[in-house]
């Protein structure tokens, strides 16, 4: 069963449509990626399946249940972190967990150890300050704990990983990876590398519309076309090879085989080596997800 | 019903940590304490300004103080607390609801019933403390200094003024499922207390009009019984309902 169904919603801000007919669905114990460039409507998608915002068009189901704007008993099973959260400045971390965790109606013992559980977690077992003193980083850590504790079977994150250091985005990274176990999660970024490191499904959005929506492996079979790049020791094996494969181009002093499968590839080493060419360098060079949302894109 | 006992408990948390809830109580005591303080020094004022008055040509006679003066100041003085707790009490949704603090909450499954409910408990809460504290405060030195068997229905003539107190808190709750901020809210609280003496203009209205709560002299004197405010008493608690169940589908449709 699908955890989350997106079906063709519409939004538009005065005259100024947003979403057109968004549609994508997220199953269980899945990483869901959302891409798609600054204002193309990832946030607005976000809120309407929280029922923060009333759509136009469309039908959005979570758990099977159908979302309304307003009262929102589906959020229930929905952990959020808004793209920049904001908490009570007066309470402490902890006493801010205990407060999420008994609106969810976990008793008292369950939030506790919870909270410790995930403040750990996040890496702000430590603080025992108020939140007003909070960096943006420390926010969006307590944010991730926050949208956790009652172990929610969707987590809806946005931009998770935007204000924090290196190291810090690993461990998120690596903790959205982990709830992956329990949960589906969904989480809007920029960067795209960290969609290929731990995703298994994604979607574009690109004018109003998902422009795209897979997994992440069929992203890589659609552009299977894995180039190979050889840099030779002596440029005068050029033509020896350029006449044995003709596909090859040269271009900046390299040699470049495009859509080589991987029998073209073994072709081109067995090929090498009994002619005996000396190379400094052979290179595969996969097209990345950057190429794709290009591509999605139009760029 | 969790959500509004863990959400209330936060309110309360709110008011004690951000001093709001010491500050109001201040006000209070302050109050409480003022109003048979000046009652009993007027007549030294008078003494110290009575050379310079009959310079003047003005001879006062002995003024003679009571516990009624005391209440008095009670009257004159409890529309500057009660104003002074609305002021306070004027952003307690639109700052939530601007600031984006609630969306975590929200989205957790807490119900925006809870919010405004809890919200409104905290806040009946402590304008019922104040008042009565306040009360307490002025029973206790009238009494002391004079005898608060000379004003008749003093604790129904509080009752009164709490039912009022009760109107004007409904107020923000109804203007802030709409309203964008806090002085929008206060504004709106104004225009009610407004259009409320505007038509106490007529003196048949009067009757009925929850002002009319307000004007607890003629109690003390024995002028008026309990029973000539039971319309504007009926009528204020009907408002007030009206007012708190229109907010409820109001604030489910609110933007936050
Ligand atoms: N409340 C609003 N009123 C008017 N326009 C809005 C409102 N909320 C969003 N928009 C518009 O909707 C568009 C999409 O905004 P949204 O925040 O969803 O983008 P996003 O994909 O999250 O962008 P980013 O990557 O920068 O976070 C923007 O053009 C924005 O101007
Ligand atoms: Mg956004």
């Amino acid at each position: 069963m699908n955890v989350l169904e997106v079906k063709e919603i519409h939004k538009s801000f005065g005259s100024k449509k947003v979403l057109d007919g968004v549609s994508f669905s997220v199953p269980e114990n899945c990483v869901f990626g959302f891409i798609g460039r600054n204002g193309a409507g990832k946030t607005t998608t976000m809120r309407a399946v929280l029922g923060l915002l009333e759509t136009d068009g469309g039908e959005i189901d979570v758990c099977g249940q159908r979302v309304s704007y307003g009262n929102t008993p589906t959020n229930g099973c929905i952990g959020y972190l808004p793209d920049v959260p904001e908490f009570y400045g007066y309470m402490n971390a902890r006493e801010y967990l205990a407060l999420c965790g008994r609106i969810t109606g976990m008793d008292r013992g369950d939030v506790k150890k919870r909270s410790s559980e995930l403040l750990e977690l996040v890496g702000l077992d430590k603080e025992s300050h108020r939140i007003k003193g909070y960096s943006r980083g420390m926010k969006q850590r307590l944010g991730i704990a926050q949208a956790l504790i009652n172990r929610p079977k969707l987590l809806i994150l946005d931009e998770p990983t935007s204000a924090l250091d290196p190291v810090g985005r690993k461990e998120i990274l690596d903790i959205i990876s982990a709830a992956k176990e329990q949960t589906s999660v969904i989480f809007s970024t920029h960067i795209l590398s960290d969609v290929e490191r731990i995703c298994s499904r994604v979607a574009f959005l690109e004018g109003g519309k998902t422009a795209f929506e897979g997994g992440i492996d069929e992203i890589r079979a659609m552009k299977g076309d894995t180039a190979l790049e050889l840099s030779l020791a002596m440029s005068s094996d050029t033509d020896k090879l350029k006449a044995a494969f003709p596909a090859a181009e040269l271009r900046e002093g390299k040699l470049i085989f495009p859509k080589a499968s991987d029998s073209d590839c073994s072709e081109l080493m067995a090929f090498l080596a009994a002619q005996n060419i000396p190379i400094t360098r052979l290179e595969r060079h996969e097209s990345d997800l950057e190429d794709i949302f290009m591509e999605v894109i139009g760029k | 019903m969790k959500g509004f006992v863990a959400f209330f408990e936060k309110e309360v948390r709110e008011l004690v940590r951000t001093k709001r809830l010491m500050i109001l109580l201040a006000v209070f005591v302050i109050v409480g304490i003022m109003n048979p303080a000046v009652a009993k020094l007027t007549p030294k004022l008078f003494e110290l300004m009575a050379d310079e008055l009959s310079e003047q040509g003005i001879v006062l006679g002995e003024v003679k103080v009571t516990a009624l003066d005391s209440w008095t100041q009670f009257v004159k003085n409890m529309p500057m607390a009660l104003i002074v707790m609305l002021i306070m009490f004027g952003g307690i949704y639109t700052s939530e609801y601007t600031k984006g603090t609630l969306i975590p909450l929200l989205t957790k499954g807490l119900s925006r019933g809870s919010v405004v409910l809890s919200k409104l408990a905290a806040m009946l809460l402590t304008w019922s403390a104040g008042l009565w504290l306040c009360y307490g405060i002025t029973y206790f030195y009238s009494d002391w200094y004079w005898d608060n068997s000379a004003v008749n229905r003093l604790g129904f003539a509080c009752f009164c003024w709490w039912l009022f107190g009760v109107l004007m808190i409904c107020c923000i709750v109804f203007f802030s499922s709409f309203a964008g901020s806090g002085a929008q809210v206060l504004l709106g609280c104004g225009a009610v207390y407004f259009a409320m003496t505007m038509a106490g203009l007529y003196s048949r209205a009067k009757e009925y009009l929850p002002t009319r709560l307000c004007d607890s002299a003629p109690l003390y004197k024995g002028e008026l019984v309990p029973s000539d405010y039971t319309a504007a008493a009926v009528i204020t608690a009907a408002i007030s309902a009206v007012l708190v169940l229109a907010a409820l589908p109001l604030t489910h449709r609110r933007q936050v």
